[in-house]
């Protein structure tokens, strides 16, 4: 007998109760499962909604500009980097949302994160006004390594992308069909307080974390 | 067993060194008190958390009631995303799995996301032993992995290192860098660290993180991170593994929403920690980054034992650390006293089962029972009750020292019998009453040493409370 079946019989040995257990599993996972209580804050709607998105998001030190449609996120890109001393240039990942864009005097680069990369770019298909955070999805379009490698990660959310609470934002996910290896959940730039229990911005992710919210 | 022997059997010597050690009083007073207040307003901001909690401890408990269904539905989840899951009877097994996949992987390094698991398994030890270089990434562990020592807490393994002893390593460990360098602040410490493990995370082979869940609904592992190091850990090498415990099952993306919920609250006071990554299989066909391999290696190590034992309900942990945050215990002795991987009150249960109560039958005895674990555990675990079972079995296997027996004997003869009871405690009230005189405070006491070296023994005030009350009584009958 292997591992496995030892396992799964001595569990097996001490679960039986006679009931039919498989049915409660099955029925489990197909959704049904009692009335599950859920905070308030994650039932905003609307304008309020966008709203409590982005004091959340700023909360957990993210910085947050929001931009009336996709075509001035060159410019509010460009602008940034210049506040941050940044050089004019960023790193991204194959997203259509992104392609048509006219980037200026910004210098492009596609692909996967680098050793060193001073700002990276990724759009984030939803994003939950809850707790304030990012859900990106890895893949070709956004490379999951430029989340985590950027120095500075920007990221683009549509303020049509937000829902209010995690049962949405699964919701939307289960309907969208996308099977990505990694759904990666960011709530602010990396922190450590390891050393001497004093928190730290930037421990082995970015160093800071800014959001366009396209209205 | 962990492949490093544990030393809970000298609990109380341990104890001795820990309240004379210098450096680690300094380093847990500046701890302590910050996750309490955390923890106490981020719970207190969501009105709706109690009744999570409720809804945490009964999904919890359906899971353990069909954990052999749902693991194998999780198996299955994992298989057809083109991952592959291995099963762990012993902790021996787990490091013989690991050690293999390593191997075909051609590993000379490992890079390591923070996992209990690894450390329960013994997994950097028996790596090292086979010429593999383990590189802890989360930056406490890797402090700690370089003063050759284990985690002193689940979710802050360096809580014990006082910030100036980091320099002090740091100049010692990192000699490619000039001497003269400053550091003076916790920012160039930092900034250290990281560029020397962003170097690593692009030489490693293997990646192995732990996981706060696995979703049978869709195979996904789970966990939960603020430095990102999980994450660079699983993404830059060819293979990640991932080490779990069965227990660690939810079934669906809404049952893990739910522990979200009150994991990071619960922990470090944060709504959300930063990193929340569900993963499943290897790197897509189009995917130009992540693993191409993806392994799960699942943990048993007594856990099946305890399925359908009053120890049941410790399966419910998802390992926040809230009730070492707040235990009187842990805060004054830390975490290495209690002598293998898991301290506190949810270690001094967890031990014995683990390890045996031979091994860890003393850590029960490391509480107050205040019951503060069980007031702000997530899970609602009842801690307290299940130190008082350990207790009993400890006591029933002749295991306690004889001095306590004999006293406990003793004193059972006379609860046994009220009326004896009432009489000598009476006379020893009066007794001591007298003796105490006008100061009312004993300074020594004879076999109270363990108490009056420390502090003064109050005295009693000559009357025991059932003389009082009943002298209340007779005093309210006469109006």
């Amino acid at each position: 007998m292997s591992a496995r079946d030892r396992i799964l019989g001595r569990l097996a040995a001490r679960l039986q109760t006679g009931e039919d257990r498989a049915a409660a599993v099955s029925a489990r996972l197909a959704g049904r499962r009692p009335e599950t209580p859920r905070p308030s804050q994650s039932r905003t709607e609307g304008a309020a909604m966008v709203d409590q998105f982005c004091a959340k998001a700023k909360a957990a030190d993210a910085t947050v500009t929001r931009i009336a449609s996709l075509d001035e996120l060159p410019s509010a890109l460009a602008a940034e980097l210049r506040n941050r001393n940044l050089g004019p240039s960023i790193r991204i990942g194959a997203d259509p949302a992104l392609s048509g864009l006219d980037w200026a005097g910004i210098e492009v680069s596609h692909g996967t994160g680098r050793i060193e990369e001073p700002a990276t770019l990724s759009v984030a298909p939803y994003a939950l006004a809850e707790t304030g955070t990012l859900a990106f999805r890895s893949g070709p379009d956004n490379p999951v390594t430029l989340t985590f490698l950027g120095e500075t990660h920007f990221a683009v959310v549509r303020a049509a992308d937000i829902r209010p609470g995690f049962e949405e934002l699964f919701a939307a996910h289960r309907a969208s069909g996308a099977d990505p290896r990694t759904l990666n959940f960011v709530t602010g730039p990396s922190r450590s307080a390891d050393i001497g229990q004093k928190l730290q911005l930037g421990a082995h992710g970015p160093v800071a974390l800014h959001i366009f919210v396209v209205d | 067993m962990s492949a490093e022997e544990p030393t809970s059997r000298r609990f109380k010597e341990n104890v001795r060194e820990a309240m004379a050690d210098q450096s680690l009083q300094k380093a847990l007073r500046a701890a302590g008190g910050g996750f309490v207040a955390k923890r106490s307003a981020a719970a207190g901001a969501v009105p709706e958390f109690e009744a999570i909690r409720d809804a945490g401890r009964d999904l919890k408990n359906h899971v353990l009631g069909h954990l052999d269904l749902y693991l194998a539905e999780y198996e299955g989840k994992v298989t057809a995303a083109g991952g592959h899951v291995h099963w762990a009877e012993t902790a021996e097994d787990m490091r013989r799995i690991v050690l293999d996949i390593c191997r075909k992987a051609g590993a000379r390094t490992v890079n390591k996301g923070k996992t209990m698991i690894s450390e329960e398994a013994g997994i950097n030890g028996f790596l090292e032993d086979n010429g593999i270089t383990p590189v802890e990434t989360d930056l406490g562990e890797y402090i700690i992995q370089l003063r050759h020592e284990h985690p002193s807490h689940i979710i802050a393994p360096a809580i014990h290192v006082p910030a100036e002893e980091v320099e002090t390593l740091f100049r010692e460990k990192h000699t490619h860098l000039p001497a003269d360098r400053n550091l003076d602040d916790l920012s160039t410490l930092l900034s250290e660290a990281r560029t020397i493990l962003r170097k690593k995370y692009f030489e490693a082979e293997v990646g192995i993180t732990g996981a706060n869940m696995l979703i049978a609904e869709t195979g996904q592992s789970v966990i939960v991170t603020n430095e990102g190091n999980g994450d660079l850990s699983q993404s830059l090498p060819k293979v990640h593994i991932v080490l779990a415990s069965l227990e660690k099952i939810v079934p669906t993306l809404e049952d893990a929403a739910t522990v979200l919920r009150l994991l990071a609250r619960s922990a470090t006071g944060q709504e959300m920690s930063v990193y929340t990554t569900f993963s499943s299989g290897p790197r897509r066909a189009e995917d130009p980054d992540g693993p191409e391999e993806y392994h799960v290696v699942l943990l048993d190590n007594g856990r099946t034992e305890m399925v359908g034992t009053e120890f049941q309900e410790m399966l419910r942990c998802i390992r926040c650390g809230a009730c070492m945050n707040h235990c009187p215990v842990y805060q004054a002795v830390g975490g290495h006293a209690y002598g293998w991987v898991y301290p506190g009150p949810m270690g001094a249960v967890l031990t014995p089962s683990l390890i045996g109560v031979e091994e860890g039958g003393l850590l029960p005895n490391a509480s107050t029972f205040c019951g503060r674990c069980e007031a702000v555990c997530p899970m609602r675990i009842p801690l307290p009750k299940m130190m008082r079972h350990w207790r009993e079995r400890e006591f029933e296997r002749n295991l306690a020292p004889k001095a306590a027996r004999y006293g406990i004997r003793l004193w059972a003869f006379f609860a046994e019998r009220p009326a004896l009871y009432r009489l000598a405690t009476r006379a020893a009230m009066f007794v001591l009453g007298k003796l105490g005189g006008k100061r009312g405070r004993f300074a020594k006491l004879p076999l109270a040493g363990g108490w009056t070296d420390h502090r003064d023994f109050p005295a009693p005030e000559g009357e025991t409370f059932m003389a009082a009350w009943a002298k209340a009584e007779k005093t309210k009958a006469a109006r």
